[in-house]
Order: C-alpha cells, then structure tokens, then sequence
C-alpha cells in the first residue's frame, strides 16, 4: 500500500475540522521515504557544501581559528593553484595515481581469479579461506616496520602495502558474490549440456561480474586511504609525501590543498568505476 | 519387463527409486520412496502431490542433478548418471541469462553443444517464433515480463533438442492470468515440438489440462499413490481452459484428484 492512500485512515483519526486541510496540504518537508524532485537533490547536495565552505570561511574571517593552522578557503585554493602550476606537485600527483594504479590491478589480478574460484570450489575455498580470513584480521598497517626492513624506503614497499591492504579484502569480496549466484543458472546450464569449464566461463564469470566491479570500486577507496599511509611512512616522493614536507615547513595551506586533491582524485576514480559499470554492464540499467 | 514392443514405447523408467536428505547431524529424512513408473514416448507426464511429497526431487533425480539413494533410473534404455543435454529442465526460479539477449539465451544450449552458428541461428529463431518473442529477439531478460521469461526458458531448453523436458512448476512464480495462458500456450508447444515431458506441479487443475497421465504422489515420503488416466480426454489434448470445463468427467476426475490431496496433504500438515 503506497503511503498516499494510507494517509485518509490517517486523517480520520484527527478533529473534523482538521481533515479537510490535511487532504489538501502539501507533503511534508521531511516525508518519509517520499521520492523528490532532481532539482532538490541537486539543491541540497551543493547545499551542504556551502554550508561547509561558508563556515570555514566565516571562521577564518572572524579570526576564531589561528591562521596557521587553519587557513581560509581562498587561501587553500590559490596555493592549490600555485602548487599544480610549479610542476612538482603534478609530479606527485602522477606518482601518487601510478602506486595507486600498479598495486590495485596485481590486487584485482590474485584476488578476482582466486575469490571465483573460492566461490565456485568448495575445496579451494576451504583450503584458501582459512588463509585469508587470518590476514584480513591483521591491519595492513602493522607489515610497515616488516616491508621497510625487507624492502627499504623505495616503490616495492609502498606498492606492497597497498597490495595487502586492499587484496584480502577483495578475495572476501569476490568470493561472496561468486557464491551468490543463483544456483538454478548454474543448474540451467547443467541440464543444456554444459561442462565446469563451460559453466564457469558462461554462467558464473559472466553472472558475478557486474558485483565484482563493484567490489573493485569500493575497494579502491581503501588503497587511497592506504596510499597517504603509504606516502607518510616513507615522505620521498607522492602527494602524501608532499603533505609530510608542507607540515615540517608549517604549510598548513599545502596540506589542505593536498586533502583537497586526494578528495578529487578518489571522487573521479569512482565516477570512473560507475561509467564503466553503466558501460559495461548495460543490461544491469 | 514385458515384450520388446512395450518397452520401446518407454521413454523414460524409474524403478524403486529413493532418496533422503540430511537435515542435521545423523538426522535424516526420506523425500522419496521405492518410486517406480514410467514416461512413455511423446507423452505429457505430470507429477502432481501435495508440497513435500518429494515430486520436485523426483524430477531432479531425472535430471542428474541429484544421485538416488536407491533404484534405477533410465532414459531409451540408459541409466541417468549426471545432467545431460537430453534431458533439458525449466525451473520455477527465472533463469535467463540477463547478460545476454532473448536470441542469445535461446541459442546458449546449442553453444555448449557445438552447434554451428548458422543452425545456431535459426533454430533459434525457430524457438523464439513459437513461443512468441520475434519482437523481443533483441532484448535483454531484464526488459521482459515474468511470462515472457518462462517463455524464453521454455524456448531455450526446446531449441537444444532435449529426448525428455523436465519442468518444475515452471508457471508457479506467474499471477494467475499469465499462467492460464501460459498452460494453453504449453499445448500449443508441445503439439508442434512434438517433445516427451514430464512436468511437477501441485495445481491440480494445471495437472488435468496439461496430464496425458497423472502420477499422483503422496506426502513425505513420496510414493506413487495412483497412476490417473486422462480418459476423460478420450486420447486427445485440450487446447484451451473453456474445453477442459466443458468435458464430461473433467469435474468428476478434479473432485477425485481434489480428495487424494486432502488424505495425503493433511497427514503431516
């Protein structure tokens, strides 16, 4: 029953004199799981962030906040504007998204196979599972100490960290979506004539991969959240690296233009992620 | 085993067949029970019971995709040891591929089997023309209604040559309307198919227009109760639900089906 034609049982509970208007009011501002209009999810979603820049500002203006460590929003943004335009910082930026890029895909590499497999083999699942499970538990965090002494302040640690960051989780992922595909497409296929290998590669790969996608775009968000780690645990090089100098300098603009930058690059990467599942996966929409 | 001219009529056979599941621990419980009868060529078979009566067991045991306890099993002759093409299913559950297009699911069996792509094709086309679709040949499952689902489903199993067509309540998930028409559209099909089947259902009006011959079962474990002959029908198949009402003994043999189901259903309801 939608709520619309719930709302006249409702009204007859109240005074007589109420009724009438009640018909007639509008909705509520506030109407409880009521669709609204695309105008106002736009409007409300740039809302928030004028809210949010409006106060920063304010507390800037106002001087209620030190400048030091928190400078005003023009001030960020102009500094954002001088660091893109030095050069350095793009270099960064491009470090950054390339340690990004190269740990995610060897994660995507194991974790997609193996998690399908897992899904689709009791007995692979039964041996693996009982690995991974175990390492999911540990933060990825806790191998710093362990990666710099084997492997230095250099790319392989960094690279490694985010690989153990995000690959568990991902065969976890890959595994759980492989296991939900429905078990009549499998038998369907079965009863056309179908082999394993041919029921894998038609029925569950192709079932189970819009879910993976989506596995993959949410996991991205947490090799960011490893990258900056990454970058701080060894500042040479990347945007987080250029955080940790800008702090030594007390440039707190610097590290705010950084946040910034990690804030836009992670929203691109998933926009990117949701047009190639649009993309991809047509059928889905 | 009677004269070879007997036996050759036989299209599929099951001979004290068995089977029980566990549900935990040592604790098991029998869903069917020395069940034995047979499907002739070219017949319509129905396997009609209360729920829990073990018919959908029995037809996943036909399938391959359960191995009996005990008993034997045998189509043309060759015992069922594992799915096969020969014996293609249609499941209550909707089971197009959504990935791939109306033409496409039709021709995934033949795909698994080899098929060259032009008889592919054409059968293929074939299928979708007698179910209905030509005009969704290029859409997607996601696009199509529930009915038209179990029509692509339908079509797909056919356009892969099954010797035996299984069907698990495939009309069960339809409202009402659709699944009239999809029973009469199922005549329709399978006069032109010329296909042996054997179908599961607990409607026992959908059992007595589709039924060359009933099988009723009874309620856990399954056993064969009776074995109903559609003389009413006088040999022939009803095409439509007015047809079925209008026949002498259609009332008789429902109110009869109608008082199986209340002894056996209420046993352990």
């Amino acid at each position: 029953m939608s709520p619309r034609s719930e709302s006249p049982n409702r009204t007859d509970a109240r005074p007589a004199g109420e009724t009438h208007s009640a018909r007639s009011r509008r909705q509520p501002w506030l109407a409880i799981r009521a669709p609204i209009s695309q105008g106002r999810t736009l409007f409300l979603g740039i809302a928030i962030w004028v809210i949010f820049f409006g106060a920063w500002w304010l507390a800037t203006a106002l001087h209620v906040t030190p400048a030091l460590l928190l400078p005003s929003p023009q001030k960020v943004l102009a500094t954002l504007y001088h660091l893109l335009a030095s050069g350095q910082f793009a270099n960064d930026i491009g470090i950054s998204i390339f340690r990004i890029v190269v740990s995610f895909s060897l994660a995507c590499l194991v974790a997609v196979p193996l998690g399908i497999f897992m899904g689709t083999f009791r007995s692979v699942e039964a041996c693996v599972n009982a690995f991974v499970s175990a390492w999911r538990y540990l933060p990825a965090p806790s191998f710093i100490p362990l990666l710099l002494m084997w492997f230095g302040t250099g790319e392989i640690s960094k690279l490694a960290l985010l690989f153990i960051g995000v690959v568990f989780f991902l065969i976890t992922l890959v595994m759980d979506h492989t296991r939900a595909v429905r078990q009549e497409l499998i038998e369907t296929a079965m009863t056309l004539g179908g082999n394993r290998r041919q029921i894998v590669w038609t029925v569950i790969v192709p079932a189970v991969l819009p879910d993976v996608v989506t596995a993959m775009r949410q996991m991205l968000a947490v090799s960011w959240t490893y990258l900056v780690i990454a970058e701080i645990m060894a500042p040479t090089t990347g945007i987080g690296a250029m955080m940790m100098r800008a702090k030594r300098f007390l440039e707190t603009p610097e590290i705010l233009a950084g946040i910034v930058v990690i804030g836009i690059l992670g929203l691109l990467f998933d926009f990117g992620f949701r047009k190639a599942h649009r993309f991809l996966f047509s059928y889905l929409y | 085993m009677t004269t070879h001219d007997s036996r050759s009529s036989v299209k599929l056979s099951l001979e004290g067949v068995g089977k029980s599941y566990r549900l935990r621990g040592d604790e098991y419980i029998k869903a069917i029970d020395g069940i034995s009868f047979d499907v002739r060529n070219n017949e319509m078979c129905v396997l009609l019971g209360p729920s829990g009566c073990g018919k959908s067991t029995a037809l996943r045991l036909v399938a391959g995709l359960e191995i009996p306890d005990e008993g034997r099993l045998c189509l043309d002759g060759h015992p069922i040891t594992e799915p096969g093409s020969e014996r293609g299913m249609v499941f209550q559950a909707y089971t197009s591929f959504d990935w791939l297009t109306v033409q496409q699911n039709v021709e995934y069996g033949m795909r698994l089997n080899r098929v060259p792509r032009r008889q592919r094709r054409e059968r293929a086309e074939h299928f979708i023309e007698l179910v209905g679709l030509s005009r969704f040949r290029h859409a997607h499952p996601r696009q199509l209604s529930g009915g038209m689902k179990q029509r692509v489903a339908i079509a797909r199993t056919l356009a892969n040559d099954p010797s035996l067509l299984l069907l698990d309540e495939p009309f069960g998930a339809l409202d009402a309307e659709t699944r009239w028409h999809m029973q009469e559209f199922m005549v329709k099909v399978l006069e032109e198919s010329r296909t042996t089947a054997l179908l599961v259902t607990h409607d026992i009006e959908e059992g007595l227009f589709l039924a060359d011959r009933i099988i009723f079962l009874s309620r856990g474990p399954g056993r064969v109760v009776e074995q109903i002959d559609m003389s009413f029908k006088k040999g022939r198949r009803v095409r439509s639900k007015e047809e079925l009402y209008a026949l002498d003994g259609y009332a008789e043999a429902e109110r009869h089906i109608m008082h199986l189901m209340r002894e056996e259903g209420s046993a352990g309801a």
